[in-house]
């Protein structure tokens, strides 16, 4: 590469470096933030939307709480780790991680709790573990190592299919087994914004995006109860106490919030009026007692996560480190987007959670390895390493 | 720059506007539900968290002139059950039943409705019978048992002066009779209003705003009653009941410089708390609701009137016949006698229906109705009673020339209260003035503020004239038909009376009577007037008496109420 390079060329090099340096050194910062914001306005909103279930299910009204602190240390923890593991281990034992998550999710079939109609917890000795968080980010990495190393090769159809269908085809049949069509959605969406993301030529991207959008509105129609949520979605008067309760029960909450909330500790859904008040419709408690004020900024602080992580995918080092980047972000984003998107009714209602904010410990530590894992590819791109692609 | 950009960047950017869209979507989103439409969903909110209760405002006691209770409320415990949410409802059935004093086999059925959500155990139970059942409740652990404080009237008093007070409705506390229906607004108050947000279980939520518009207490009733003279008339009246083998009687005390009644009572009664098993006939107030015609007691009007007219003094002397033709109505004297002269303290001591006819006829029909109506006859007495009658006396232009005068002049063709009665010569004995009788002396509000009751005074009669009656009724007493009023420490005086019953739909009976004594106490200094009216009394006295006369059967009775009245107020004997 550096062959015959004027001085000139030399010091305008060194300068974009330092430049590139500067904004992955910003990129990691600015990707903390929101994290560790959502992290503790997480903490908050679950202290006040789950004392009264705890007070009824366990007896103490801090009881999620106080697990839900453990989580964010043990969260905390995992995303300092993943700041340290270069992210290019992934990829070395992507077919390794993605074994593992297979063999969760098999298990999970298997052996796994079943709560509420379906089956996707496994349970080690009173420790409950969620393996669908791990198949997330085992398929993002799968997904990564396969595009980035068949990155001059994409244009053909069967070195588009077979990662593809081998990675999210897989898992999101173990899924819908479960069945976990939240999911299921939520990691075919991330897959194809990281076939967006490479070379893949737009007709398979969209032509996928089309057969996952049918096969889920299929598969919606034909569960019933998929169905019953999507009419509760569409209206949810039609069913005030059965599936409308949690679309309606949402808006009466974010409503009674107005602009401005109706003040810390004073939400109104938490009382036996919105189910899940604690885990999935954290947002909606946010909303009532922070108004539209403190919604915006949760929204706001995912703008930027999305932002950010973009901008964290345009500086990697490497196509692995961009692909992983998009699909990491990708995941979170969506995420958030359908977990908002039902709170506010306009999805139907899928159950997954609102990262780093949501009650729940598997979900949390998942996503901050995720968020560990970005921070690791901008300090990567950051230390001048990007001429190894 | 351009060159710079890596294979798919342009697909990068793409995907970080799409991000922000979609989450500048969510947010136009949170602009509606949470601006624009915040008050719809807000007002659904509410809805489903808001319960306006009523709160229930305590009723006013009703006391006697002491003070002492004479109607009450108390708070007592209504317990009730979820069936649905019962696990065991016969046994509970049978745990519970000899505490309720409900049978078993009703509070199973009760517990078993399918699809029932509530069910009472029993309503109003005292607070220690319902601490019974709690403790067995909490003790076994049972789910879906409630207590909840409801109020219950009670009178402590249980007979006394029954009539007077009355009594409520179980289920809403509405008054049913005596001055709880007549002071019924009063006595209820005005009921609060609480609106509290409760979760979807009922219990209040603590962060949630609460509005309570107070419940305003009913008023305190501060009646005239002396609940001792009210107790010694009743048990008086029972015993006269028993010896003279009337249907039913009726007492009136009343003070007479203020209207006041002291104690009125009827015969049968009946207990107030347990109203549902009485007689119903027991709880009309006959002192104000019954009528009945006066007969001679009346003649005190006509005689006043003449006396106040000056068409005679108390010296005249009058030519009585035996009999008195007028009109179809042959007129006679109880006693036959032939045409002898009398005097008008002779006319009133013997109850001569004649002498009265023929001072009438020098009063004249139109004076004699004026007087009539002065003394309160045809109005309504007082007013502080349900069903109170005012009785008939016919406009004077519907008089009629022949008989109409006449008859009235003795108390016939006018019906009356015995309250009415009472106060007629409550007027002789306070000088002449007339003041309206009254049952309620002060209604104290729940802030305390008093309002005493003024009664509306008349002079229908000269001091003068009103000293003379007295005179010529104490001869009633000491060398008339009252004889048997004397009391022992006091000197009195008063008028007998003995009409024959009107029956409606019969006619005047053959047989029955109604026999009155009206008299004033102490006769020279007067403090009360005691009206006893009996219904049909027969049979005789050890003796030979006729108990169907006023004389004979009411005058004792005024007596004892007059001497144990007289001792119940201090007042110094007169007869030594």
């Amino acid at each position: 590469m550096a062959t015959s390079v004027t001085p000139i060329a030399r010091a305008r090099s060194i300068r974009r470096a330092r430049e590139a340096a500067r904004a992955a050194d910003r990129n990691s910062v600015l990707l903390l933030l929101p994290v560790i914001t959502l992290l503790v306005v997480g903490l908050g909103a679950i202290l006040s939307a789950s004392s009264v279930i705890a007070r009824i299910n366990e007896g103490d009204q801090f009881f999620y709480f106080k697990r839900q602190v453990i989580y964010a240390v043990l969260g905390l923890g995992v995303l300092i780790v993943a700041t340290r593991i270069p992210y290019r281990l992934y990829k070395r034992f992507a077919g390794l991680i993605f074994a593992i998550s297979i063999a969760g999710l098999a298990a999970t079939l298997r052996f796994g709790a079943e709560r509420g109609g379906s089956q996707r917890w496994l349970e080690f000795g009173g420790i409950t573990v969620q393996p669908s968080e791990f198949a997330k980010f085992a398929v993002i990495v799968f997904l990564a190592a396969a595009l980035s190393r068949k990155e001059e090769y994409l244009g053909r159809f069967l070195h588009f299919f077979w990662p593809v269908a081998g990675s999210l085809g897989f898992t999101a049949v173990l899924l819908m087994l479960e069945p976990d069509l939240g999911t299921t959605i939520l990691i075919a969406a991330t897959s194809i914004a990281m076939l967006l993301a490479s070379t893949t030529p737009l007709r398979y991207v969209f032509g996928l995006a089309g057969l996952g959008t049918m096969a889920a509105l299929g598969s919606a129609l034909y569960q019933p109860y998929q169905k019953a949520r999507i009419l509760a979605f569409l209206d949810p008067l039609a069913d005030p106490l059965g599936y409308g309760l949690q679309p309606l029960q949402s808006l009466v909450a974010l409503g009674t919030g107005g602009l401005f909330g109706v003040g810390l500790g004073a939400s109104r859904a938490r009382w036996s009026f919105l189910p899940n008040a604690h885990t999935d419709f954290i947002f909606s408690i946010i909303g009532e007692e922070t108004g539209l004020a403190g919604s915006l900024i949760v929204v706001a602080l995912f703008v930027v996560l999305a932002i950010v992580g973009i901008s964290v995918a345009r500086r990697a080092a490497d196509t692995f480190g961009r692909l992983l980047a998009v699909g990491l972000v990708s995941w979170l984003t969506f995420q958030a987007l359908i977990n908002i998107g039902g709170v506010v009714v306009v999805l139907p209602i899928t159950g997954v959670p609102l990262p780093f904010v949501s009650s729940g410990g598997s979900a949390l530590v998942a996503n901050m390895a995720a968020a560990g894992v970005l921070v690791n590819i901008a300090r990567v791109s950051a230390r001048g390493e990007g001429a190894a692609n | 720059m351009a060159s710079r950009r890596k294979p798919g960047e342009a697909r990068l950017i793409a995907l970080g506007v799409a991000f922000t869209m979609a989450w500048v979507g969510i947010g136009f989103r949170l602009v509606r539900v949470q601006g624009f439409e915040a008050a719809e969903h807000e007002d659904r909110g509410e809805q489903q968290r808001v319960r306006a209760e009523d709160l229930a405002a305590p009723r006013g006691t009703i006391y006697d002139r002491d003070g002492v209770e004479l109607a009450v409320s108390i708070d007592a415990v209504t317990v009730t059950v979820n069936p649905s949410e019962l696990k065991a409802p016969g046994a509970l059935a049978r745990l519970l039943a000899p505490k309720a004093g409900v049978p078993r086999s009703v509070l199973r059925e009760r517990f078993t409705k399918p699809g029932s959500q509530f069910a009472y155990v029993a309503r109003r139970l005292e607070a220690s019978d319902a601490d019974e059942i709690r403790a067995l409740v909490e003790e076994r652990d049972i789910a879906g048992v409630y207590f909840q404080t409801e109020a219950k009237r009670i009178y402590p008093a249980s007979d006394l002066a029954s009539q007077v007070v009355g009594f409520v409705r179980d289920d809403d506390m509405e008054g049913l009779e005596g001055l709880e229906v007549k002071y019924n607004d009063v006595l209820a108050g005005v009921p609060g209003q609480q609106s509290v947000e409760r979760d979807p279980y009922g219990n209040p939520i603590p962060q949630g705003e609460s509005f309570i518009d107070p419940a305003q207490p009913g008023a305190d009733l501060i009646t005239t009653i002396d609940r001792e003279i009210e107790y010694a008339v009743e048990r008086i009246l029972e015993r006269a009941l028993a010896e003279t083998n009337a249907i039913s009687g009726t007492v009136v005390v009343l003070d007479v410089a203020t209207g006041e009644v002291l104690a009125m009572a009827t015969a049968p009664s009946f207990d107030p708390n347990a109203f549902s098993e009485a007689d119903p006939a027991t709880f009309r107030n006959r002192a104000v609701a019954d009528v009945y015609e006066p007969g001679s007691t009346l003649k005190v009007v006509t005689i006043a009137a003449a006396l106040e007219e000056g068409v005679i003094s108390s010296r005249t002397v009058m030519r009585v016949p035996g009999v008195l033709e007028i009109g179809d109505k042959e007129y006679t004297d109880e006693g036959r006698h032939k045409t002898r002269k009398m005097s008008v303290a002779e006319i009133v001591a013997q109850s001569s229906n004649v002498g009265t006819i023929l001072i009438q006829d020098l009063v004249g029909n139109k004076r004699h109705h004026q007087y009539l109506s002065a003394f309160g006859l045809g109005q309504v007495a007082s007013g502080d009673l349900p069903a109170e009658s005012a009785g008939r006396l016919e406009n004077y232009s519907d008089w009629c020339d022949t008989t109409c005068g006449p008859s009235t002049a003795i108390g016939y063709r006018v019906d009356v209260t015995p309250l009415q009665m009472a106060t007629v010569f409550a007027a002789i004995a306070n000088d002449g003035i007339w003041v309206e009788p009254h049952v309620v002396r002060e209604i104290i509000s729940s802030d305390g503020s008093r309002e005493r009751y003024e009664p509306t005074e008349r002079p229908v009669i000269s001091e003068t004239t009103a000293r003379t009656m007295r005179r010529l009724l104490r001869g009633v007493v000491e060398s008339g038909t009252g004889s048997l009023a004397a009391a022992p420490s006091y000197t009195v005086g008063g008028k007998t009376g003995t009409t024959e019953k009107f029956v409606p739909g019969e006619g005047y009976s053959e047989d029955d009577r109604i026999a009155s004594f009206i008299g004033i106490a102490p006769i020279d200094e007067p403090r009360i007037v005691v009206a006893v009216v009996l219904d049909s009394p027969h049979g005789e006295t050890e003796d030979g008496s006729d108990l169907r006369f006023g004389g004979v059967s009411a005058a004792p009775v005024f007596a004892q109420v007059a001497e144990a009245a007289l001792h119940r107020l201090g007042v110094p004997p007169d007869v030594r």
